[in-house]
């Protein structure tokens, strides 16, 4: 399951080019975040990914985006919530049903599975998301973390082989974005789902990323993995971005005592770093 | 002159527990400090105390050394800016020179001063381009700008942000700190309530921690990084990563850390030096 | 985000587990025969009947009371009204030089019940079905799904427009907003920098909601849309439905042509 943006560029209908004549090909199982100024295109490019962008949209579009064959112009927006999961930042604008349940089943109905089909699949999404014990609960009685993790089993359980979330920790205090963290650890594991999401924590993004896209004014202005992308900080922050601690120390390191350091994870910092007192 | 006092501060909504339990704390002038716990601690509570937006069942509120129990909230407003979370409660006028210039009319500035202050703010957040166009068709980033801005122009001594940092980019995180560290300089008393402990590292020199509607720490921000595990707070990387490492003292930004490393560092290779 | 606010209670009791198209068909003939019966006794053992049934779906009594408490005025006005203007029948009290015609009141109690009796009925499906069931049972008897899920989101998000006002409410109460008037058009005037941002708001919420929704396939083409948890008409249902017809069918019979409870006192005229 890959998916294909080929010189994809895309205006809304009132608007300047929003993306510019994008060229990315993401391969199965990748976890690819995409990292942007606000305004970059961060959320136009996840919208593009199910067809949200241009159907629902309408607006300018050059190019395509085919995922598995698909092309996002030519087949519904509903075909596509078969094999794009999207999650978004808000909760509050996703969740709307009496219960935990009945909020992962809904995708489900929409899809007219029979019900001892939807009831595994119900499960599953519960298992996998360590949302079982809140089952019955309404989603109003939830926590930042706990919403945003039925939100992802609400659209996991339609059994995509792509998700993407759109900065899926700005709303969530530390122990939210804690919750998040482990069950993309959990999902990363798991295999088999390709996982794009769209974030500004660069600390949570070189937690998981094979590599990353950085979007400058709808341009794909990098495309590397985090490792190279967070050495050269200077850069980033020319981007408006910003980097994980441990990077920036690596780098003023680097420069002002001539280290040779490079770590975008905190475990990774602490075995360069305590190494330099080695004796020879 | 102490800017911000409360005594024995309790608090309930009208169905029933507690949220603030008995708070009593002093804010100086010129202090910029974090007020930082869990969701559901009552620091936004709290800070809304300090507005009189809301009023405590016991205790007294005091700004400026005066007792705020019969101002309302608009006088108040006059000396406290409360920037809140979400630019879009606010945003409301046909021109963005218009939403500027509500806060400075309804304190009574007269016309001259409200054009004033409002032209200020414009330029101060590089708002002159957008005033004639309607602040809610602007993008995320602008009608924060567009929010600080609203207040700026309403020149409070006091500043209270509420995770004014929420969702934005690098760089524009970057600006606001710049903004208030500005403000701090010029005087004004910040209070910002934040998540980001990295900002609290950086930023701060004073931390009031909120847990379970009381105060649970009081102190710089270096002593309440100190309590990670009581406070249960999680220190930004060059805290940790200096902890693992043994770099005294415990390192609150990047450049501390890269000084404190880099003495090490230097003596390790002294010792190299000196053994070869 | 907040509850939705579908009155529901939950139980196990009959009139919890009924099929909610069974108990919509009841509300419906429940609803034709108060208003076809004019007889304060009659009326008054339909009241009694309803109250069974929320005793016997447990419906907490201070949820009763509360209803009770909000049609007051009305229970109190009615047949204040009914002796005052409509005189009828013969004297039965005088206080002073106010002179009580007996039939006249008893229309005035009659009215008072009706309305009690009607809006009890109706929380009886409230309190017994939650918004979920309902929908289904409105989609089932051919009401477009979309209808459906449209009455749910706009019962859910009515919580979120009162914390939305409040929040707005103190945002712009920190910028000096201070109401002067209290009513008319001054008041809504004053009231823009608060209702601005709401309907902005919503606007946003109901957009995003709308791609989310799209996102998780809604309005699939050509697609019959499944449920999880399936409402299916039991034996019991039948029967309630039946028992619910022919009763209607009786006592209207009953009231066409012999005049039962047509007439405001006497049950047989």
């Amino acid at each position: 399951m890959t998916i294909d943006i080929q010189d994809f560029s895309y205006a809304y209908p009132d608007g300047e080019w929003a993306l510019r004549e994008l060229n990315l090909r993401v391969e199965e199982g990748e976890f690819l975040s995409i990292m942007g100024a606000n305004g970059a295109g961060k959320s136009t490019l996840c919208l593009a990914l199910n067809g949200i962008v241009p159907q629902a949209t309408g607006g300018r579009i050059r190019g395509n985006i085919t995922i598995n064959e698909l092309n996002t112009k030519k087949h519904s927006v509903a075909a596509f919530s078969r094999q794009v999961g999207m999650v978004f930042q808000n909760p509050e604008a996703q969740l709307f049903s009496v219960s935990v349940e009945a909020e992962i089943a809904f995708g489900l109905e929409n899809l007219g599975l029979p019900r001892d089909a939807m009831r595994k699949r119900v499960d599953w999404a519960l298992n996998l998301l360590k949302i079982r014990p809140l089952r019955e609960r309404s989603p109003s009685q939830l926590s930042g973390g706990e919403r945003q993790r039925l939100a992802i089993a609400s659209v996991l359980a339609m059994s995509p082989k792509i998700l993407v979330l759109d900065e899926p920790s700005s709303n969530l205090d530390p122990s939210g974005k804690g919750e998040l963290l482990a069950a993309l650890e959990d999902l990363k594991s798991a295999g088999g789902l390709t996982i794009i999401m769209a974030e500004h924590d660069s600390e949570l993004i070189a937690e998981f990323s094979d590599r990353i896209a950085v979007l400058d004014h709808g341009r794909l202005a990098r495309l590397e993995p985090p490792e190279s992308l967070f050495a050269n900080v200077d850069r980033m922050h020319a981007l408006g971005l910003g980097v994980p601690q441990v990077s920036e120390v690596a780098a003023c390191l680097n420069k002002e005592h001539s280290t040779n350091l490079s770590a975008v994870r905190y475990e990774e910092a602490y075995e360069s770093m305590k190494n330099v007192f080695e004796p020879n | 002159m102490t800017e911000i006092e409360t005594q024995n501060v309790r608090f309930s909504y009208s169905n029933g527990e507690d949220v603030l339990k008995s708070v009593s704390l002093r804010i100086d002038q010129g202090e910029f400090v974090a007020l930082i716990g869990q969701n559901g601690s009552g620091k936004t509570t709290l800070a809304k105390h300090f507005l009189g937006l809301l009023r405590p069942r016991e205790g007294t509120v005091m700004i400026q050394d005066e007792d705020i129990a019969g101002k309302a909230v608009g006088e108040v407003a006059r000396r406290v800016g409360y920037v809140f979370q979400n630019p879009d409660h606010q945003i409301f006028s046909a021109t963005t020179m218009h939403e500027i210039s509500y806060g400075p009319q309804n304190l009574d500035f007269d016309e001259d001063e409200v054009s004033e202050q409002s032209k200020h703010a414009m330029d101060r957040f590089d708002l002159t381009a957008y005033a004639d166009q309607q602040p809610a068709t602007l993008s995320h980033g602008v009608r924060r700008k567009v929010a600080l801005a609203s207040i700026y122009a309403m020149n409070p001594q006091i500043w209270i942000l509420d995770e004014p940092t929420g969702g934005l980019d690098w760089r524009s995180e970057q600006e606001t700190m710049a903004l208030l560290h500005e403000l701090n300089e010029a005087g004004k008393t910040i209070v910002l309530i934040t998540h980001d402990m990295r900002l609290v590292a950086e930023h701060t020199e004073r931390c009031i921690v909120m847990s379970e509607g009381r105060v649970v720490a009081h102190d710089a921000t270096r002593t309440v990084m100190g309590q990670e595990e009581t406070l249960k707070i999680t220190p930004p990387q060059t805290w940790r990563l200096g902890n693992a490492l043994n770099l005294r003292p415990l390192p609150l930004t990047v450049k501390a850390f890269c000084q404190e490393y880099g003495k090490k560092l230097a003596t390790e290779r002294e010792i190299d030096v000196r053994r070869s | 985000m907040s509850v939705a606010p579908d009155f529901y209670i939950p139980g196990r009791s009959w009139p919890h587990i009924a099929d909610p198209r069974a108990k919509l068909l009841v509300l419906a003939l429940a609803v034709v025969l108060l208003l076809v019966f004019q007889n304060l006794w009659v009326m008054l053992a339909a009241w009694l009947l309803i109250l069974i049934v929320h005793r016997s779906a447990k419906v907490p009594r201070d949820r009763l009371v509360f209803l009770l408490r909000a049609l007051l005025p009305v229970t109190i006005l009615m047949p204040l009204i009914w002796v005052i203007f409509y005189p009828a029948g013969e004297v039965i009290i005088s206080i002073g030089f106010i002179d009580i015609h007996g039939e006249s009141l008893a229309q005035g109690l009659t009215v008072a019940l009706r309305i009690q009796a009607m809006t009890f009925a109706i929380f009886a499906l409230l309190f017994t079905t939650d918004t979920d069931t309902l929908m289904q049972g409105l989609v089932r008897l051919k009401m477009p799904y979309s209808w459906g899920l449209m009455l749910s989101l706009a019962l859910r998000y009515v919580p979120n427009f009162a914390n939305s006002y409040s929040s707005i409410h103190q945002a712009q109460q920190a910028r000096g907003l201070e109401y002067e008037s209290t009513r008319g058009l001054k008041r809504v005037r004053e009231m823009m920098p608060v209702l601005v941002p709401m309907i902005i708001g919503s606007f946003r919420s109901s957009e995003q909601m709308a791609i989310a929704l799209e996102a998780r396939g809604f309005g699939a083409p050509e697609v019959v849309r499944t449920y999880l948890n399936v409402i299916c008409m039991r034996t019991s249902d039948w029967a309630l439905v039946a028992i619910g017809i022919l009763a209607t069918l009786v006592l209207l019979t009953l009231n066409i042509s012999y005049g039962f409870g047509a007439d405001p006192i006497a049950i047989f005229p």
